[in-house]
């Protein structure tokens, strides 16, 4: 009885330390991961295919304005151009599998979008704007 | 002997001063058939206020905090008297944290909030000078609001909430996001870029307003024959309104005393008049009541910060219209007072007058191309190759032409 009881404890303290050691696994362990590996990468895919969306803005507003052959082939590139998108689609969706969440994402994104405003801070030093 | 030494030099002297003078009068002739020919008008033609009466109460909502739903900012905050009605830093230091307070109440501004860490917005405060004076119909950098030549543009679409272009103007600051207006739960909700969400905003400012500036409302209201209760944010941007037109309308310049024959100029300034109405090509933009024809042209300004568009990027008056013929164009900017309103261009990037006029007539001495990353370098060879338009209007200027027109446009302030 007692070696029962003992077994049973062990199996559970067992089964509770390998669900702890892989739930941290899963919330904490992978999610820091996927930034550290991966984060670099998705702001620059992330630059990628936001200019490839702008571009292809730009060239569908032209042919709207101004049709011709021009303008028209240049809109059939740009919606080539898109499929730079296909890859920050990926990343995005293997880091959300990996734990991140959306909001972190968008606050990487928010990041590379923002990356120069330190240029303007640097500016300010630099030229010693004093009043 | 010397007598007659005497009388040759002093007919000598007679002889190149009386030339000097016919040609200094040449000069002074030239331009002010030019200035007045380029549309200037004296600064008493200049003012209209139709809410005159409330305009000194318009003070009070102009510097008060409630007029930001969450973000602790006032209109004052970046439109500061010291730095010529802007903020003095290139990119506007918008909403912040509560450390950007300072002991006593008062608010960190310029350069200090910049560094501060409150949160940047990409463009450069623009100044308010002349403001809503006769024929000022378009403003922001993108020409957002629009009431020039029978058009009427603005984010409102076919309702505006008021005629009056100032007063639409004086309406979106309040609701965007960071400038004045932090992102909480209740904004997020309204985030739809609706003119009806945007309703909800407004009547909470109004709210807002009525409860911590009890006496401007109370004055406010019985001006417009309302209850407080019944005010909303329009009549508060009237007040507004009417208290920039009245504070910061043109005032007579060195320019306007020369134009009356009160002062002359010096020579620098009148060498530089010359330059702008000249060979410089200026007048061909900044030409008018303002010394802005209000239209939107291609200055190839060094791009600072993330850009409207982010990464980097700016598209000006494209964000607005959709046309890719205005990608990267800008409002001209009037002149008043433009040695006070530091540093220049849409994202403040060049801190001089000299650089300033520099990004019209040699760009590329402004950039060390070196220095830019690869996306950087084609979006500014981007904006080089497009404009073109202003490169075939002004003439290459010397380090001497360009501070001589520098002295004309000083004689722009008051």
């Amino acid at each position: 009885m007692r070696k029962k009881f003992i077994a049973g404890m062990l199996i559970l303290n067992v089964s509770g330390a390998v669900s702890c050691i892989g739930l941290c696994g899963k919330f904490v362990v992978m999610p820091y991961l996927a930034e550290r590996q991966y984060k670099e990468q998705y702001k620059g895919l992330m630059f990628g295919c936001d200019y490839s969306m702008r571009e292809h803005l730009i060239a569908k507003n032209r042919f709207r304005l101004q049709p011709s052959t021009a303008s028209e082939q240049q809109l059939e590139s740009a919606e080539v151009g898109l499929t730079a998108c296909h890859d920050y689609d990926r990343l995005r969706k293997k880091m959300l599998s990996m734990g991140l969440s959306s909001d972190e994402l968008a606050r990487f994104g928010l990041e590379a979008i923002e990356e120069k405003a330190s240029d303007v801070q640097a500016f300010v030093r630099d030229h010693e704007f004093r009043y | 002997m010397n007598l007659g030494i005497d009388k040759y030099l002093a007919f000598s002297v007679l002889l190149c001063t009386s030339g000097v003078s016919v040609g200094q009068a040449s000069f002074e002739k030239i331009l002010m058939t030019q200035i007045a020919a380029s549309g200037w008008r004296p600064s008493a033609e200049l003012y209209r206020n139709p809410d005159e009466g409330i305009s000194e109460v318009g003070r009070k909502i102009f510097e008060s905090e409630s007029l930001s739903l969450n973000g602790n900012i006032s209109c004052r905050t970046c439109h500061q008297d010291k730095f010529g009605t802007s903020d003095g830093i290139p990119n506007a230091a918008a909403t912040g944290e509560g450390r950007l307070a300072v002991h006593g109440g008062g608010r960190i501004v310029g350069p200090d909030r910049l560094m501060a860490g409150a949160k940047l917005l990409p463009r450069h405060v623009l100044p308010f000078w002349g403001r809503g004076g006769v024929g000022f119909e378009t403003f922001f950098w993108e020409g957002k609001v629009d009431f020039s030549e029978g058009k009427e543009i603005s984010q409102f679409g076919a309702h505006p909430p008021s005629e009056d272009a100032l007063v639409v103007a004086v309406h979106l600051p309040v609701v965007e996001i960071r400038e004045m207006l932090n992102e909480d739960e209740f904004v997020t909700a309204r985030k739809k870029e609706s003119v009806e969400q945007a309703k909800e905003v407004y009547a909470k400012i109004s709210s807002s307003l009525q409860r911590d500036e009890p006496q401007a409302s109370q004055a406010i209201a019985g001006y417009l024959n309302k209850s407080v209760g019944q005010l909303q944010y329009t009549d508060y941007a009237r007040a507004v309104a009417a208290f920039i037109r009245s504070e910061f309308r043109v005032k007579p310049t060195k320019l306007e005393h020369f134009m009356s024959g009160k002062e002359t100029l010096s020579q620098d300034e009148l060498r530089g008049g010359i330059i702008f109405y000249g060979r410089g090509g200026c007048v061909l933009c900044h030409s008018g009541a303002y010394f802005s024809d209000f239209k939107f042209h291609l200055i190839p300004f060094p791009q600072l910060g993330f850009g409207k568009n982010g990464f980097g990027v700016d598209y000006g008056r494209y964000n607005t219209t959709f046309d890719t013929n205005d990608l990267y164009k800008f409002r001209t900017p009037p002149l008043y007072n433009v040695e006070k309103t530091s540093p220049y261009g849409h994202s403040g990037s060049v801190k001089t007058m000299e650089g300033a006029i520099l990004a019209h007539t040699d760009p590329l001495r402004l950039v060390d191309l070196r220095s830019l990353d690869g996306y950087s370098r084609h979006e500014y060879y981007t904006r080089l190759s497009q404009s073109g338009e202003v490169g075939q209007k002004v003439s290459y200027l010397s380090d001497a032409d360009v501070s001589q027109v520098v002295a004309f446009l000083r004689t722009l302030s008051f």
